[in-house]
């Protein structure tokens, strides 16, 4: 079923097309959220939010509108109302990061066994890497290169212009390369 | 081209944005160049990891099950107020 007849069928108020967009949609948000806002609770709630407006707005949604990215932007914007309420979490940090950025560790660990790149001490590393990218950094890479939408919908989902996701989809992919680069740095033979 | 160059275009490289020529002299670039090598098959092996990792994140099917109840239920409250 397309977008446009699940909305009829949920504008009838039909649950088994809710729980056909649920099962579709709910993880891919839940993804977004964790990564932004680092609590699993919390991103149950940005889940629950999108879910809820969509339910709120389908009487009114336009039937050009994708309801993927619509309920991907929802959540965007409320993962953002969180970090913003959030004390530690400055403006500068939601501001995005800017400046040319070198490679400097040209370590080749593509070749590393296994169980070397999977282990949970590497997903650690992983995780500490992507959280210290700013919010901004992290929601391009994680829709881009995680979810893999176009270049268009992740602007859209953003508000960001489609240069400005292509620039810090770059500063993303080389922050975490470099990152990654000097952890398995000491674990290359 | 340069390395400094390469490493501008390096993103759009990998997504398949760069036209023609541009993409051509990359691809001589990497070529001959190691570092740069290094740095483009690091940056896709980057990319996969968190690919991989990333789509194995899922809602616990408990509070899956959970929060689609709350959902059904206001879906349920909504129809009854609109009759």
């Amino acid at each position: 079923m397309d977008d446009v007849a699940l909305l009829d069928a949920l504008k009838q108020r039909d649950s088994s097309v809710l729980a056909a967009l649920f099962t579709r949609h709910a993880d891919a948000l839940y993804r977004l959220a964790v990564r932004l806002l680092g609590d699993e609770q919390q991103a149950d709630g940005v889940v629950q939010t999108a879910f809820l407006a969509l339910l709120d707005h389908a009487d009114r949604f336009e039937g050009r509108a994708n309801i993927g990215t619509w309920l991907y932007r929802v959540a965007y914007n409320e993962c953002l109302m969180r970090l913003r309420a959030a004390p530690s979490v400055s403006l500068d940090d939601l501001a995005g990061e800017s400046g040319e950025f070198m490679p400097s560790c040209l370590v080749d660990w593509r070749n590393l066994p296994e169980e070397a790149l999977l282990n949970e001490e590497a997903h650690a590393e992983m995780e500490r890497a992507i959280n210290s990218l700013t919010p901004t950094l992290r929601a391009v890479f994680t829709l881009r290169d995680v979810e893999e939408l176009s270049v268009s919908e992740t602007a859209h989902i953003l508000n960001l212009s489609e240069a400005a996701v292509k620039t810090n989809l770059h500063r993303a992919r080389l922050h975490l390369r470099e990152r990654l680069s000097r952890y398995f740095e000491g674990r290359h033979t | 081209m340069q390395c400094d160059d390469l490493v501008r275009y390096l993103s759009d490289y990998l997504d398949h944005n760069l036209e023609e020529s541009l993409a051509a002299e990359a691809q001589a670039h990497l070529a001959s160049c190691h570092n740069c090598r290094v740095v483009l098959d690091t940056t896709q092996q980057t990319i996969l990891l968190y690919r991989e990792r990333g789509k194995q994140l899922a809602m616990p099917a408990a509070r899956h099950a959970h929060l689609f109840a709350q959902l059904a239920k206001a879906l349920k409250a909504e129809d009854e107020i609109s009759e």
